[in-house]
């Protein structure tokens, strides 16, 4: 037997989210028909009014419903300092800790060589432009330290020192509270070579 | 299939070549192994945040895994750090992807390359160490072209005769060396850039610039149609 056009519509439509495949979207899909159809509208309207109202904030490139976004455009922030994160999470993130006042860049996304994510789908050339607004004086680079993470530092900050500007990568290490003990290798090895003199 | 043929293998040394989402939360990885060659093995839950798996799953660090099944995909179970890390940075890391890249496109699955894992551990150490990348590079395409059994003759040329460092040749892939007039399109060079080639020495200037047009050319042959990911990444980053 055959399920309903409209019905399989649905589950192919479904399986565009990462990980679902055949079995959880037809689960889904009668989770939504049969036991919550008002969640079901609710999603449906949601998903509809996100798409038409949510575009990227054409300073930091985060999720805006305004051409720039709340935290771009509050007058508190210092101008001078720019973060460049990998996804809107990690700036929530480090929104959280309350030490940075600066203004941020969401890249959505990191270099990827081995799946072909490039530069262009990154938006390198926005965050360049961005970056050389004569106004951001240290660019701060908050990429994973993921090999992807990485090379992704690394390549933006070639091109953003070529361009005269100042460059920092966020530090890493022992977490806090962290014992030697326990501690994995590749964090000992970094936190080993990375030391720093006690001032 | 009954419970003994799950042929589970211990603390292997592997590296991971690279990883991809698999399912809700898990991870397939692509390892190269010492004693199996490349094998894919299904890491469960390496997605999750609390995943012990998850921060080791990184390319370029020697690391030991224990996994089980005969099926294209194995069973990953457990993973340790290997003996000494690696700290690949800037361009090196670069050229790390660029490693992995060739070896996800050449090497076959389940084709044991113990030598080729070997030269690789080196590869990877020389890079990390710093300096300069090309030669490092041409050493490694030149030895995983041979491991596969795609040997260049660099000594003779396609007659059998002896190199000779002053003549002028055409490099053809699958056929060699050829003499100016014995054949049309191929990579120009000198004879010295191929005995050079098979001392491993790239001091020269025009041997590095020669080497490095024979190697691209004898390996997109190799790799077909579709082009490296890293190589076209590098193009557009020269672009900004
Ligand atoms: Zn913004």
């Amino acid at each position: 037997m055959k399920n309903p056009p409209a019905l399989e519509h649905l589950v192919e439509s479904l399986r565009c989210l990462p990980g679902v495949g055949p079995k959880s979207a037809l689960r889904m899909a009668y989770h939504l028909l049969q036991r919550d159809r008002a969640g079901a509208a609710s999603l449906a309207s949601a998903l509809q009014t996100a798409l038409n109202q949510i575009g990227h904030c054409s300073l930091c490139n985060n999720f805006s419903e305004e051409p720039v976004c709340p935290l771009c455009s509050k007058g508190n922030r210092d101008p001078s300092l720019l973060c460049v994160v990998e996804m809107p999470t990690d700036l929530l993130m480090l929104e959280q800790t309350h030490t940075y006042h600066g203004m941020y860049f969401v890249l959505m996304g990191r270099l990827s060589p081995l799946d072909g994510v490039g530069p262009r789908e990154i938006h390198l050339d926005r965050l360049l432009k961005r970056a050389q607004d004569g106004i951001v004086e240290e660019i701060i680079l908050a990429t994973n330290y993921t090999v992807e993470g990485e090379a992704t530092a690394h390549y933006v900050s070639e091109l953003l020192k070529a361009r005269g500007l100042k460059v920092s990568r966020i530090a890493r290490g022992l977490p806090m509270g962290g014992e030697i003990e326990h501690v994995d290798s590749g964090t000992l090895a970094q936190a080993m070579m990375e030391r720093r003199a006690i001032k | 299939m009954a419970a003994g043929s799950i042929a589970r293998q211990d603390q292997q040394p592997v590296f991971v070549l690279h990883t991809y989402p698999f399912k809700e939360t898990s991870l397939v990885v692509e390892f190269f192994t010492r004693d199996f060659g490349r094998v894919a093995a299904v890491a469960k839950g390496a997605r999750r945040p609390r995943s012990a798996m998850r921060g080791m799953l990184q390319a370029f660090q020697p690391l030991q895994a224990t996994w089980s099944g005969k099926s294209e995909l194995r069973n990953l179970h457990s993973l340790e750090w290997g003996e000494g890390l690696l700290l690949l940075n800037g361009e090196a890391l670069m050229c790390g992807f660029y490693l992995n890249e060739l070896l996800l496109r050449l090497l076959p699955r389940e084709d044991a390359h113990e030598a080729l894992f070997s030269y690789y551990t080196s590869t990877l150490r020389a890079l990390a160490a710093g300096g300069e990348v090309a030669p490092t590079l041409r050493r490694f395409e030149l030895k995983m072209l041979q491991e596969l059994g795609y040997a260049l003759p660099l000594l003779e040329d396609a007659r059998g005769e002896a190199v000779a460092p002053a003549l002028e040749y055409l490099y053809v892939p699958e056929r060699g060396a050829l003499r100016e007039g014995e054949g049309q399109s191929g990579v120009q060079l000198r004879g010295k850039t191929l005995l050079d080639m098979a001392q491993e020495d790239y001091s020269d200037a025009l041997t590095q610039v020669q080497s490095k047009q024979l190697m691209r050319t004898l390996m997109s042959h190799y790799l077909g149609d579709k082009p490296l990911y890293t190589r076209q990444l590098l193009m557009d980053l020269q672009e900004l």
